[in-house]
């Protein structure tokens, strides 16, 4: 009798954990996750600007979820990946290079790249619960304008947002959302699995616009530069002939 | 060589004080520059130091950790450089910047040297000097961690040998310069003109009797015992120290030390007047005429100045430097102290005003303004100013022309002065 008695206090014990486990499915739910949303900024000017991307969250949230944002860069920018460490210290943001980056090349020497954000949640004052991920990126010289275009527009896309918790290996599958593989830290690119979850965007795309050449000028600019050089040239040489030569 | 009679001790004492005041201020301020930079870099968005001097401590983290220095990208210097950094990982990240400021230091005791050589009174010399040793200029790019102080040390340090007549020193300290950066080849024809032997004199070399012509006698000249120990010396240690670290570090070292230099074309926006001709025609067929075309000025003043001014090593120094950084085809403001170290040994034989010489220099920094403000607005905010920063770079090659110019003419060479 005693031996059966904990017979059944054992399978109930597990039948319950296992319907715990269905229910929580490692923190997700459908709801929760339909209530994601990302807002995208990019601040500053010129060729030196910051990418900022919030991941907004209204109610609870596992206490060791994970969050990765997939980032798309278009060739025409680059991250400066030393100016990234110097800041590692600054910030909890760690960013991951799928590539190494020439830091110097024109867009047309230049491809597409991909980062892997790994930001950390914050509570702002209104309960809400946010992602804040600010990365410097820097923009590239475009080939000139041959249509007298001032500006060369450069979009980036959105990025996408991936989610896993530390106690659970594999994320439910919950169709719509998909599992993909990506780099488990920035440390290195070593994947674990993920959630890809495709949030309610504010924007779906950033633009920027970067001054570029006008081709149409070459010529003036060639004969201009060049005139300037022989003017200078021959003005430093004749004043070397006469008073350097001739004494 | 003249010699300074001192009739009473006190005058002497007053002098040495006047010397170490200037050595001793220039440190202090070097010190007080290099602490405020480090506030800065704790405290500000904008920082103090150049990101120049975290390439270094990045290379130097590589070769102490047995790897290649040019792992670091962006780091295109010898790898002697970030060897002699190794103590920025060993004891403390600031131990380039005092290297770089004791430099600057000795850059100046080498000045003050070269002007007591002359003849000059050492508290003139001393004031001179101080127009380098209390510059904010060098001390700023110094204190922020650039290696410039380090070039301008090794390009004094030769000046003053050959002036000292020690061929075999100044041949060490030229053929490392030219190791660590490319600009002192320059100077190699105006040195072989100097040291070569006067005309009608025998060389120390004997050359058969029957050997005639114009152009033999020209190359016999350069038969001379101090030109070979120079030019042995100098191309022992350059082709020592390029043997060295190619065996160490490979092609990538010669790609990254000279090669990257020798054909460098930034088509990003710099002082040089060539920067938007070089970004217009970067994928062109043109590209590399226009480059020739660009180089030539640049090699014929090279020429014209080293056979005008050969026998005042100095003021020839000084002119080649500050034409191959007015026509280069890439120019940044750094490159400015290469030749500005040599002012204090040009500006004793300069015969102009004071008030000229003033206005040349608002001048100079004018044209670097005008230049400034148009680079700020495409850089930082994005506006399409590109004609513009090609008109000011037209305009800073017009105004160095001109300042280079009133210098040549003003300029009186061999103005000894004698103290009895």
């Amino acid at each position: 009798m005693k031996v059966a008695f904990y017979c059944i206090l054992y399978l109930t014990y597990e039948i319950v954990e296992a319907n715990i486990s269905g229910e929580d499915d490692c923190g997700f739910s459908e709801a929760w996750l339909e209530q994601l949303t990302i807002w995208r900024e990019i601040q500053k000017s010129g060729f030196h600007r910051e990418l900022v991307t919030e991941v907004l969250c209204s109610t609870e949230i596992p206490g060791d979820l994970r969050v990765l944002l997939v980032q798309r860069l278009p060739s025409g920018v680059y991250i400066d990946r030393y100016q990234l460490a110097s800041h590692r210290s600054e910030a909890a943001l760690q960013v991951l290079l799928d590539t190494e980056l020439d830091l110097e090349a024109p867009t047309y020497s230049s491809a597409d790249f991909t980062t892997f954000l790994f930001p950390s949640w914050d509570l702002d004052g209104g309960g809400v619960r946010r992602l804040l991920a600010m990365v410097p990126i820097h923009m590239r010289y475009q080939r000139p304008s041959r249509s007298g275009e001032r500006w060369e527009r450069v979009d980036i896309e959105a990025p996408h947002l991936l989610l896993r918790t530390d106690s659970c290996k594999q994320p439910p599958l919950l169709p719509p959302y998909r599992l993909v593989e990506s780099p488990c830290t920035a440390h290195n690119l070593s994947t674990c699995t993920w959630l890809e979850v495709p949030p309610r965007q504010v924007q779906t795309a950033l633009t920027l616009h970067v001054p570029v050449g006008d081709q149409s000028l070459v010529v003036s600019v060639c004969a201009g530069t060049l005139l300037a050089t022989l003017f200078c040239f021959g003005a430093v040489a004749s004043a070397v002939c006469k008073h350097g030569l001739r004494r | 060589m003249n010699t300074v009679t001192v009739p009473a001790m006190d005058r002497a004492g007053a002098v040495l004080t006047g010397k170490r005041l200037l050595f001793a201020s220039a440190l202090l301020m070097r010190i007080l520059m290099t602490f405020f930079g480090m506030y800065q870099d704790e405290t500000m968005e904008v920082k103090y130091t150049d990101i120049d001097y975290h390439v270094f401590t990045d290379a130097s983290r590589f070769v102490t950790q047995g790897a290649s220095p040019y792992r670091r990208s962006t780091y295109r210097y010898t790898p002697l450089l970030a060897w002699m950094l190794a103590p920025n990982i060993y004891l403390s990240v600031h131990f380039g910047k005092l290297l770089f400021m004791a430099c600057d230091l000795i850059s100046g005791y080498l000045t003050y040297s070269i002007l007591r050589r002359r003849g000059m009174p050492c508290q003139l010399a001393c004031r001179y000097c101080s127009l380098w040793l209390l510059n904010p200029l060098p001390a700023g790019v110094s204190s922020r961690g650039n290696a410039e102080g380090l070039l301008a040390a090794l390009v004094l340090a030769t000046l003053a040998c050959l002036e000292d007549g020690h061929p075999a020193r100044a041949g060490a300290f030229y053929g490392l310069s030219v190791h660590m950066k490319i600009y002192p080849v320059t100077y190699a024809l105006p040195i072989a003109l100097s040291l070569r032997a006067a005309p009608g004199r025998g060389t120390s070399v004997t050359v058969p009797p029957h050997c005639g012509g114009k152009l033999v006698k020209a190359l016999r000249r350069f038969l001379n015992r101090d030109l070979l120990v120079f030019a042995a010396v100098s191309g022992s240690v350059f082709c020592g120290f390029t043997l060295l670290f190619y065996q160490m570090y490979g092609w990538e070292f010669l790609q990254e030390t000279y090669l990257y230099h020798l054909t460098r074309r930034d088509i990003r926006h710099n002082f040089s007047a060539y920067f938007y001709m070089l970004y217009l025609t970067a994928e062109s067929s043109w590209s590399l005429a226009l480059g020739l075309a660009a180089f030539l000025p640049q090699l014929a003043l090279l020429l014209l100045t080293s056979l005008a001014y050969h026998s005042d090593l100095a003021f020839c120094c000084f002119l080649n430097t500050a034409i191959f950084v007015c026509f280069n085809k890439v120019c940044t403001s750094q490159y400015f102290l290469w030749y500005l170290c040599l002012m204090p040994l040009v500006l004793p034989r300069l015969a102009m005003s004071l008030r000229r010489g003033l206005a040349l220099l608002v001048l100079w920094f004018a044209g670097q303004a005008v230049w400034l403000a148009p680079a700020y607005l495409l850089e930082f905010e994005g506006q399409n100013t590109f004609v513009l920063v090609w008109l000011a770079g037209l305009l800073f090659l017009l105004i160095n022309t001109y300042v280079l110019v009133e210098i040549i003419c003003h300029y009186k060479p061999e103005q000894r002065t004698k103290l009895d």
